[in-house]
């Protein structure tokens, strides 16, 4: 199994270079890319007058244009460039931002914390809420509380979340004003005590991570029900009665880690989508995360950002297949990666 | 007295349409200590259903007992408490399930699953004495390198083994009643008989009882002192089984020994194989449920429920004509 492991991490490396250098390849073909944008850029200043426009009328010189494209790295092959572009990955080099002519890596490490907390807290949050709900809607299906939560989960699944974020917004910090309006930290963060920053940090995320659950939590929270329901009317079940356990003992001691295997196999699926933000809901909370830095690059077409994010995602999304592969081989003996098969 | 006794026991499940089906009704049978007593029926008649409501392992919500009562060993089990249907479970009365592939829990290993039920109802035993009783009861069931085995999940094991390590189970507290509905149906021939046998062996060992459940008739003669046939939810035909097998009353019965291969048929049962089908349970005939099957139905089988006559040779016998057709 261990081999398997190992396997499975080296065939990252194919995986990566294969989703990096089909997305390279859209970036050089996609219309409006950075030296188009440049052009157009001076076309309008020359019709508006502005005073350093070259020959020809708003136009660039082929030199000049041989100069940009060499700077933006057009000039080579499409192949050739994607290899000095992961050349310089493999040296932690993500270039510099088209945009703000920052190191990638650098602006990417800004909002990293910000994402990570919302994703981590979103994740953690989910399974610590979901697993043990999901559990008392199965073991009390078509009670009370199974109906009024399924109404409760359901109502922010089908909501999109920027509708709950912005009714959040407007409720509980336009109206009550309980919460702020959006933002990570407050402008004095650097004043504040440990415990008041925690606070303060506590204080900002509230509402964001209500949006960020409601619509994650419906999934989660079903997946278990189901799964423990479908465990309840099982024939091993039948049999623990049978030995003489009472239903709260044979949930525990058989039902329940049965039904959770369905819940660890959808685990490295959520750990990459957590981490990867939602630009809407960043938006929404004017929070500076990896989500809404990914989405002004593609429209600004900051090529160097773009690849930077995507090269954290797609490595974040492989490892955490694996890792989701990892917890289900520890709940579930018949899964034997690669070893002897199951029967 | 009787080990099990079970009086008039009726079965009803809800159906999709709220509406209550009675699927077995008022069957009554005795169980002595040591005996086996056998029921066998084509597969839906209810089998599992009587044998489930005995400990109340009953599908729920949908299943439940609707009328009779059930005693063992003198105490009425029927109307015991929740919490000494647990006590009896596992430990006076154990039971095997058909499908050795899903009666198991797949993410515990053999070890695990055996030494529960010990714990259950011997807390105070020691974990080292527990430990060696489970080896023993591996190798009692005659499961090879059975130290191996310990630590094996089902997943790992043939459907055969399995069997047997639902066995050990079952046998882990020696139980005074083992119920078997249908050990061998889901496994090869060759390994139906060996479980069989082993059965058998452990029966004589132990002194338990056992209510041994199939559709196979040929397989019920082999291990039962006494034999219920089920029919649509009823009892048909019920005595020892000697009796049963030479000297078949109901109808029923004749048919069924008259399918058996090799068998040589009875006089006057012209019919080798049943032909028509089991009702449907929403139009259930009035009288006797066999009606539309049977080549001695009259005009009195439509009308009436056959009464349970009790034969010369001590058979209970639920037919109107059973008198006529032994003529
Ligand atoms: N959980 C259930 N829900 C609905 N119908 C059931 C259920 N279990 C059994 N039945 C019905 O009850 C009848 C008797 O079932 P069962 O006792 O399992 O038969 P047998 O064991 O003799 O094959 C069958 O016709 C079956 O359709
Ligand atoms: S009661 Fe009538 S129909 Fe039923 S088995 Fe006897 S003879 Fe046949
Ligand atoms: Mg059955």
């Amino acid at each position: 199994m261990t081999g398997y492991f190992v396997r499975r991490f080296l065939l990252i490396i194919p995986t990566f270079i294969g989703i990096t250098l089909l997305v390279f390849a859209i970036t050089r073909v996609v219309p409006g890319g950075p030296i188009e944008r440049l052009m157009t850029q001076i076309q309008l200043g020359g019709e508006t007058g502005a005073l350093h426009r070259s020959q020809g009328g708003g136009t660039l010189s082929d030199e000049q244009l041989d100069e940009l494209k060499r700077y933006y790295g057009f000039d080579k092959p499409m192949l050739s460039s994607y290899a000095i572009w992961l050349k310089k990955v493999v040296q932690f080099d993500l270039g510099l931002s088209t945009r703000y002519q920052d190191p990638v890596w650098q602006i990417i490490k800004e909002r990293f914390p910000i994402s990570i907390f919302y994703g981590l807290t979103t994740l953690i949050l989910t399974y610590v809420v979901c697993i043990p709900l999901g559990l008392a809607k199965g073991m009390y299906h078509g009670s009370a509380l199974d109906s009024w939560s399924s109404a409760v989960v359901f109502l922010g699944y089908a909501l999109p979340s920027y509708v709950i974020g912005i009714a959040l917004i407007s409720l509980f910090a336009g109206y009550w004003d309980i919460f702020p309006l959006g933002g990570f930290i407050s402008d004095n963060y650097d004043d504040l005590s440990t415990f008041g920053k925690a606070a303060d940090i506590f204080h900002h995320s509230v509402l964001p991570l209500i949006a960020y659950l409601a619509g994650s939590f419906a999934v989660t929270t079903l997946m278990m029900k189901n799964s423990l329901m479908d465990n309840l009317s099982s024939d091993y079940m039948r049999t623990a009665t049978a030995k003489g356990l009472s239903r709260g003992e044979s949930v525990r001691g058989h039902a329940l880690r049965n039904s959770l295997i369905p819940v660890a196999t959808s685990f490295g699926n959520n750990i990459s989508l957590l981490l990867g933000g939602s630009f809407l809901i960043e938006t929404i909370f004017n929070i500076d995360g990896i989500g809404l830095l990914g989405y002004e690059a593609i429209i600004e077409r900051d090529y160097p950002i773009v690849m930077g994010i995507l090269v954290i995602s797609s490595l974040l999304y492989l490892i955490g297949n694996i890792l989701s592969d990892i917890c289900v081989a520890l709940v579930d003996p018949r899964i034997r990666f690669g070893g002897r098969g199951a029967a | 007295m009787s080990l099990l006794s079970v009086q008039g026991l009726s079965v009803a499940i809800r159906g999709d349409d709220g509406v209550l089906h009675e699927l077995v009704s008022a069957v009554s049978f005795d169980i002595a200590a040591g005996e086996t007593m056998g029921l066998v029926g084509e597969s839906g008649c209810g089998k599992s259903l009587t044998a489930m409501s005995i400990l109340d392992l009953l599908p729920k919500p949908q299943a439940l007992r609707s009328a009779g009562t059930l005693s063992f060993k003198g105490e009425s089990i029927s109307s015991a408490s929740p919490r000494r249907l647990r006590e009896i479970r596992g430990k006076n009365i154990a039971v095997i399930f058909q499908d050795p592939m899903t009666a198991l829990n797949p993410v515990q290993t053999v070890s695990q699953q055996i030494s529960e039920v010990l714990a259950i109802h011997f807390p105070e035993q020691s974990k080292k004495c527990r430990a060696d009783r489970v080896l023993s009861l591996l190798h009692e069931v005659g499961i090879p390198a059975p130290q191996e085995r310990l630590s094996a999940y089902p997943h790992q094991l043939s459907g055969g083994m399995r069997q047997r390590v639902m066995i050990a189970m079952a046998l882990a507290c020696e139980p005074d009643l083992l119920i078997a509905d249908e050990p061998t149906t889901a496994l090869d021939v060759t390994i139906q008989a060996q479980i069989v046998r082993l059965l058998k062996g452990l029966q004589a060992k132990n002194g338990m009882a056992m209510l041994f459940i199939t559709h196979d008739l040929a397989l019920v003669s082999q291990v039962s002192d006494k034999i219920a046939v089920m029919y649509a939810g009823k009892i048909a035909e019920y005595g020892s089984a000697q009796q049963v097998f030479a000297k078949p009353h109901h109808p029923y019965t004749q048919s069924l020994l008259a399918a058996l291969p090799g068998a040589h048929h009875p006089p006057k049962s012209p019919l080798l194989a049943l032909e028509g089908q089991v009702p449907a349970i929403q139009d259930m005939p009035k009288g006797c449920r066999f009606v539309n099957r049977c080549p001695h139905a009259a005009d009195i089988c439509r009308e009436e429920i056959p009464p349970q006559d009790i034969t010369t040779d001590a058979t209970v016998v639920a037919c109107h004509r059973w008198k006529e057709i032994a003529q």
